[in-house]
């Protein structure tokens, strides 16, 4: 381990215990409830981070796998009375099993194309639920406080919630951090930098990016029955809408794709502008706060396309510039890092 | 289900379709020539239907009238966009792209509340309201003249295109935007052009469908959907395709209503979508 | 920054929250409002804070020469030596966990004493949970979810009846006017959206006509913000039916109803559950195709020819905002005058007193707005007395017939043909 990597672990597990004894600091619940919402949409940009930005294959569907998770463990609570931890798990399973069947058929379209197609199956899962009695159709599900405490995972208390927001958020960043540097990684970047030379030493393409789609379902899937138990009521507007994707592509996208804590720092930049700005702005009805968050959004997006985390670095890179030349460029297989960053640039 | 009301549900398809057509042909138009997916796209047709209708309740100056001056207003805002936002984000990746066409459809809706408040507004008595009766089926006029306008608008840029100067340039930064600038042909020139072309037609789009639709600021997110669908049906950059598919998804939609149920005749859309987009990714008349 | 100087801004900062505190105390009642500002219902929710707003302005400063009305000599609430209401306005846009999270906020930090809200049934649903959690009065008065009060919450109060008695209203009534005319109104078909309310509707619906002997021949739902509905409407004819029961929001109602003009479909009664069909946009658009259509409402101007109060109270929001009550801003208005009216019987901001206050409301009808004999909540946090009734439009003007003791006219039946107007 180098001095970099050695001062960003040491850095994350100060960041961690931060974290973890935040609820004693912060009494107002509603604060704590912002930093719930903080900890969800991370969660869901790095579960997303994982296909979207190792990947590169785009998906604007995400709220498909979100809406599986969030249905199946409220659907297996209501109907078989089987505990949400339980139905949580299930909820990822099956998320990740369909993903295997879009993946098999939808991997070879290209960008745009592979974009529409996500689109098009989450709008229609949408539509079936819509429609689906035995779901509750529009109508919703709504799961009762009747039981709580940790094996219901109902709280009256915003607390618990924050705690297992924040256990998923760390749980999708180790799996990231653990396919950065395992060899789905490896092979996954090289698919990215020369898909050519990739596919010429026989790496099965697919395959790789089946596994980081699995992976990115599997997780959006948990944080889908989070929100179920957390919020008490889901209906297809709410878990399954096209909205719900891409913010989720948005809060990668926004903080830095491809790297492991940008999409953290685009959900706490995202976050917390929506939320100040309906709350300063919302109450006059004039649609203020759409206007600034829009504006905002568009400005990142033209200023900086390498999300915050690449605008810090391309900073950080021009002052440590003038020391070292630039001329020099580590073997992008090689230091993961550092090649996270070229894409960031780029 | 007799056949009088099959033929007469195909023929409201169609129409319905034309109007798809022509909201997805500015849409094509500016993914074929500068690769950028536009999800403000519905909006430019929302600021169509604003304009259209604002003229009419200020000046009572029919929407078929001020048809072109909506045209000319969406094409200058188009081009103005361009150079004050889409003119950075040219060479971005596919995401930034994603993301402030995005912001901007927000923005756009955004902007339009707080103008005109959200209330829904129409044009209650055009020239072209009422109901046509051919034989034995009844169309209303202004859908009628909402699909003329489709074909001679769809007629006039494809004849841009391809008989015209400035079409042709177009058409080569479409096609190689390297060899086309060692031509001479000033790239972002022509980008702005795709751009103000593509804005007008959704306008266009809006203008027409004034006449019998309710105008409200969030009327594009009904049309932006399969405006993306008949994009990708027709084939992305494909004028000609984007007109044919267009009808195809409005008969799609009205007969998959009709004989699956309304509730699902977006899924039969989406479906149907899928399936061109597994055989024929290219889409029907887009090039391999 | 010398120790003394710390110790001078921290003695003037505790100074001030004192006076502020003990100023507030008898001053200001902060009651939360949220609703859907902007987004799909941008339209009603910008009706209805007009409603609220006039509502405060009625209770802060009085209302001259509106007797009968609770507060309207103005002077903030008598029972809390005159504390005037202040409302803490939040946009959920439509999106439940919007609605949780500002309910959240207007708690916690806004220190709201009660929340009144939010139109959009899935809205109420998670935004009073919030409320139930933080043992925080929610009033509710428009949503028409009938489960909205049957999760045994004990601080959610709703005064608007809901779909359950609405769509009963709609078979009491055909059997009436069958019974009255000596017809039969023939085969029925309903034609809902998708969302929630048009959902639970299209059930009700489907469980009450059988139930009541009526020939229920086709049930269609269809997408909301669809961008034609000639299916549904090609549908619709090749059933034939003599009744149309629809629930739409005022883009679908204006459609649909194009859309029967365009293909030249007409039953002979159509009855419409209200949203938009009730909305002011909705004669103003279709003119003269509007006409003869029946909706269930819950509120009309010509009631104002029994109860001279709903006149008053109209004419003094037509000064402000340029247009009449609607149904949903009526039971808006009303909505904040029993919430002001539980916290007056309270005496005090406690949340659990306001709750007692709540549950204990027993308003006359004379001293509403609203068609019903009075406001009264039964266990489940019902009114009990919340009812519906039914509008005709005619001559571009809705009058009620129905029920027929508060009538103001005949009905029109059956519906002249397009081409015989």
């Amino acid at each position: 381990m180098n001095g970099k990597s050695s001062t960003l672990a040491l850095g994350s597990a100060a960041a961690l215990l931060v974290a973890i004894a935040l609820p004693f600091v912060i009494g107002d619940a509603s604060r704590l409830n912002l930093l719930i919402l903080v900890l969800m949409a991370a969660q869901l940009g790095v579960a997303w981070n994982l296909i979207g930005g190792y990947a590169g294959q785009v998906s604007l569907g995400h709220a498909a796998f979100y809406g599986i998770g969030a249905y199946t463990s409220t659907l297996l609570l209501l109907k078989f009375g089987i505990n949400p931890w339980l139905g949580m798990f299930a909820g990822g399973v099956i998320a990740a099993l369909l993903s295997l069947a879009f993946g098999w058929s939808c991997f070879r379209l290209k960008g745009h194309y592979f974009a529409m197609a996500t689109i098009a199956v989450a709008e229609i899962v949408q539509i079936v639920f819509t429609n689906w009695d035995y779901g509750g159709a529009a109508v919703g599900l709504t799961i009762p406080m009747t039981h709580d405490g940790w094996a219901w995972m109902v709280f009256p208390d915003k607390r618990p919630y924050y705690w297992i927001a924040l256990g998923l958020l760390v749980l999708t960043l180790a799996a990231t951090a653990i396919v950065e540097r395992c060899h789905v990684g490896y092979y996954l970047r090289a698919l990215k930098d020369e898909p050519d030379a990739a596919r010429s030493i026989g790496i099965d393409i697919t395959r790789y990016k089946q596994i980081a789609l699995s992976l990115s379902a599997f997780f959006t899937a948990l944080g889908g029955s989070f929100y179920a138990q957390k919020e008490l009521y889901i209906d297809p507007g709410s878990v399954l809408s096209t909205a719900l994707s891409i913010k989720m592509a948005l809060v990668s996208i926004l903080g830095g794709i491809g790297t492991l804590f940008g999409p953290v720092v685009g959900a706490v930049v995202l976050t917390t502008i929506e939320e100040l700005t309906r709350a300063g702005f919302g109450g006059s009805g004039r649609g203020t706060d759409t206007i600034i968050y829009a504006a905002l959004i568009i400005a990142i997006a033209v200023f900086y396309p390498g999300g915050l985390i690449g605008g810090y670095r391309a900073w950080a890179g021009r002052r440590s510039s003038r020391r070292t030349a630039r001329g020099y460029e580590p073997q992008a297989a090689v230091h993961g890092e550092a090649h996270a960053r070229d894409e960031a640039l780029r | 289900m007799t056949a009088e009301i099959l033929l007469q549900t195909l023929a409201s398809g169609v129409l319905i379709g034309l109007i798809y057509a022509l909201v997805a042909i500015g849409l094509t138009m500016i993914f074929g020539v500068m690769d950028i997916v536009n999800f403000a796209h519905g909006e430019f047709m929302m600021l169509g239907m604003y304009a259209s209708f604002w003229m009419f309740a200020l000046f009572a100056l029919d929407p078929m009238l001020t048809l072109p001056l909506t045209v000319l207003m969406l094409f200058a805002f188009g081009v103005v966009l361009y150079k004050l936002v889409i003119r950075r984000i040219t060479n971005a990746p596919m995401v930034s792209q994603i993301f402030t066409t995005f912001g901007l459809m927000i923005l756009l809706r955004g902007v339009a509340q707080f103008f005109w408040r959200p209330d829904f507004r129409s044009i209650e008595n055009s020239w072209v309201s009422g109901t046509v009766k051919l034989g034995a089926f009844q169309l209303g006029r202004p859908q009628l003249v909402a699909g003329a306008g489709a074909i001679v608008v769809t007629l006039a840029v494809y004849f841009f295109l391809h008989r015209t100067k400035w079409g042709a340039a177009l058409e080569a930064t479409a096609a190689d935007k390297e060899a086309a600038q060692l031509m001479g042909i000033d790239s972002h020139k022509m980008f702005a052009l795709a751009w103000g072309i593509g804005a007008a037609c959704a306008g266009a789009a809006g203008g027409l469908l004034s006449t019998f639709f309710p105008i409200f600021p969030e009327v594009g997110a009904n049309f932006i959907l399969i405006a993306f669908v008949v994009v990708n049906l027709g084939g992305f950059g494909s004028v000609a395709g984007a007109f044919w598919a267009g009808i195809l998804v409005g008969v799609i939609e009205v007969m998959g209503g009709l004989l699956l149920g309304p509730e699902y005749k977006m899924a039969v859309v989406l479906v149907v979508f899928l399936a061109v987009l597994m055989f024929r990714p290219q889409g029907l008349l887009g090039k391999s | 920054m010398t120790f003394a100087f710390a110790r001078l801004k921290v003695a003037a900062a505790c100074v001030a929250v004192f006076l502020g505190a003990s100023a507030h105390a008898q001053q200001e009642v902060k009651i939360g409002v949220i609703y859907p500002l902007t987004g799909a219902a941008a339209s009603s929710g910008a009706e209805m804070k007009n409603a609220l707003e006039l509502a405060v302005d009625i209770i802060n400063n009085g209302a001259k020469g509106i007797t009968e009305l609770p507060f309207s000599a103005g002077g903030g609430l008598p029972g809390l030596k005159g504390a005037k209401i202040k409302l803490v306005f939040a946009d959920h846009q439509g999106n439940p966990q919007t609605g949780a999270t500002e309910a959240e906020r207007l708690i916690s930090q806004e220190k709201v004493v009660a929340l009144v809200g939010a139109y959009n049934s899935n809205v109420t649903v998670t935004a009073s949970q919030v409320a139930e959690r933080n043992k925080i009065p929610f009033l509710n008065p428009e949503s028409s979810s009938a489960s909205l009060t049957a999760r045994g919450f004990k601080w959610f109060f709703r005064t608007t009846a809901h779909d359950d008695l609405f769509v009963r209203n709609f078979f009491e009534f055909m059997k009436e006017f069958e019974a009255k005319r000596g017809v039969k109104v023939g085969p029925i078909a309903t034609i809902n959206e998708n969302t929630l309310w048009g959902t639970e509707t299209t059930k009700l619906e489907a469980a009450l006509a059988p139930a009541g002997g009526f020939n229920l021949v086709k049930q269609i739902t269809y997408p909301a913000k669809s961008t034609q509905l000639t299916s549904e409407v090609q549908t619709l004819k090749a059933a034939a039916p003599k009744v149309i029961m629809q629930s739409s929001y005022l883009g679908d109602a204006l459609l649909s109803m194009k859309t029967y003009k365009e293909l030249g479909f007409m039953p002979d009664m159509i009855l419409a559950n209200d949203a938009g069909f009730s909305d002011t946009e909705f004669i103003k658009t279709l003119g003269k195709d509007a006409d003869y259509v029946i909706s269930r409402e819950v509120w009309a101007l010509d009631l104002a020819n029994r109860n001279p109060l709903i006149k008053q109270v109209n004419d003094l929001f037509r000064s402000k905002y340029g247009a009449d009550f609607t149904g949903n801003s009526a039971r808006t208005f009303t909505g904040l005058m029993v919430m002001a009216d539980a916290i007056n019987r309270a005496g005090s901001t406690d949340p659990e007193a306001i709750r007692k206050a709540l549950a204990a409301t027993d308003i006359p009808g004379s001293k509403l707005i609203m068609p019903w004999k009075g406001v009264k909540f039964d266990e489940s946090g019902q009114n009990v007395y919340g009812s519906g009734i039914l509008v005709q439009i005619v001559d571009g003007k809705y009058h009620t017939v129905w029920p027929y003791n508060v009538a103001s006219r005949e009905i029109v039946w059956p519906m002249p043909a397009w081409d015989k107007r």
